[in-house]
């Protein structure tokens, strides 16, 4: 995987941090999609609450993460997870775009560092955007589609108020803000019980 | 019926770029319904009838849902809660199906060797082997705490939706990142990260069926851009 030393190229051990924290990320992206289909504004949402949620499992994740291309894998697993659950490729180069950077800003700390850590989280958490690009790239005729699909049009005039190309810019910042912010708060989780618990 | 990965990989393919593109005519609703049909019958060859019954029934009631009790005019909250989860159910059921089949149905020593034949890198295939792996333990493991919390009268965490989410995620995160573990300890034994290439027990071959399943799915495929965008 990376050229690097051989004492920091990827483990097998590695793989399998990686595989175990991705489907616990997705696991919470797809409880909270399932309440976005209560309500479009919940959808919305996502970039709220995921990021808060997700970072917990994150931050210890940030903590073992200790080497170049494990962000970016965990990026790379996702786009093949959401592709699989019928999100569509639209996503794919946002997803691992992001992963790739919040790698790079990981290492600039070495890994160790908080403040890069946080940043990088904030920058990961962008991928979740990628949930909403079959809405914006070809919002007209997935509008239609909706509405010729089943859908009342009500739900879909909600959709497109709450996401279009003119509020994503918005929706990414927040996604950016609340990583940095689910950041923090992991990081508190994670030294509350896993600290003292010596897990870490 | 014993069909190779690659085959089912294949199938996941066809059925998550099917589904992306929204029916909108009887017809194609028709083509898309028998492409669902497909991994329920081969859920039914391998007598998992719990599951395929299972998803069926759901399959099918959100499909009378979304079409005879909602329509555009639809409006309130009641018919919106219905439009998103019939809508949910509709959209994803599919994937949903074939995923479940494929997760079910493959050893994760014939998925390595099959990802391996295919050339992909051994981060990629390590990796979504055990995300593979550890739906069902995250499922597991998760009701099991939900069971201890009851036991203990915590469940709802005093009805702070903070506590709740802290109460279910903590415990979750201890017992993965021990089967984390455990399960390196047991994959290294098996060879994992070695430096030599690693062989299987499992011949990979496409049989029969395989080619059958490959040609069907493909032809599906083939339809639903023709008659969506051609025709």
């Amino acid at each position: 995987m990376s050229e690097e030393k051989s004492s920091n190229k990827l483990k097998a051990k590695d793989f399998i941090t990686i595989g175990i924290f991705t489907a616990i990320i997705f696991v919470i992206e797809f409880a909270c999609g399932m309440l976005g289909y209560i309500h479009p504004f919940i959808v919305a949402s996502y970039v709220v609450m995921v990021p808060i949620v997700g970072a917990i499992p994150m931050m210890l994740f940030y903590t073992k993460a200790q080497k170049f291309g494990m962000i970016t894998i965990m990026s790379v697993l996702i786009a093949i997870i959401m592709f699989v659950a019928g999100m569509g490729f639209l996503g794919a180069p946002l997803i691992i775009g992001a992963g790739v950077v919040a790698d790079l800003i990981a290492k600039s700390g070495k890994y160790k560092s908080f403040k890069k850590t946080m940043l990088s989280n904030g920058v990961f958490n962008l991928w979740i955007c990628a949930n909403y690009f079959p809405v914006i790239v070809t919002a007209d005729s997935y509008r239609q589609d909706l509405i010729d699909g089943g859908y009342s049009a009500e739900y879909c005039n909600n959709l497109f108020l709450a996401i279009n190309y003119k509020t994503i810019g918005v929706l990414l910042i927040l996604c950016f803000v609340f990583g940095c912010i689910g950041a923090l708060i992991g990081k508190a989780v994670v030294k509350k019980h896993f600290e003292k618990a010596g897990i870490v | 019926m014993k069909l190779d990965p690659r085959t089912k990989l294949y199938m996941i393919l066809i059925v998550s770029a099917v589904v992306m593109m929204s029916a909108t005519t009887p017809f194609l609703w028709a083509v898309r319904i028998i492409m669902t049909l497909i991994p329920v019958i081969l859920l039914i060859i391998e007598k998992k009838y719990t599951s395929a019954f299972g998803f069926t029934f759901l399959y099918i009631a959100a499909l009378v849902l979304t079409f005879v009790f909602l329509s555009e005019e639809s409006t309130g909250i009641f018919k919106s809660l219905l439009t998103g989860y019939s809508g949910i159910v509709v959209q994803f059921m599919p994937c949903l199906i074939t995923a479940w089949y494929v997760v079910r149905t493959t050893k994760i020593d014939e998925f390595m060797s099959a990802m391996q034949r295919m050339h992909l890198p051994d981060g990629i295939t390590i990796s979504l082997a055990v995300v593979m792996r550890f739906f069902p333990t995250i499922k597991e493991e998760y009701s099991s705490i939900s069971d201890a919390m009851k036991m203990r009268g915590i469940s709802f965490g005093g009805g702070n939706a903070a506590k709740m989410v802290e109460y279910r995620m903590i415990p979750l995160l201890f017992s993965c990142v021990n089967i984390g573990d455990e399960l390196s300890a047991a994959a290294i034994t098996r060879g994992l990260g070695g430096t030599v290439k690693r062989t299987s027990v499992e011949e990979l071959k496409l049989r029969v069926g395989d080619w059958l399943l490959i040609t069907a799915f493909t032809a599906v495929a083939v339809i639903f851009v023709l008659f969506k965008y051609v025709l």
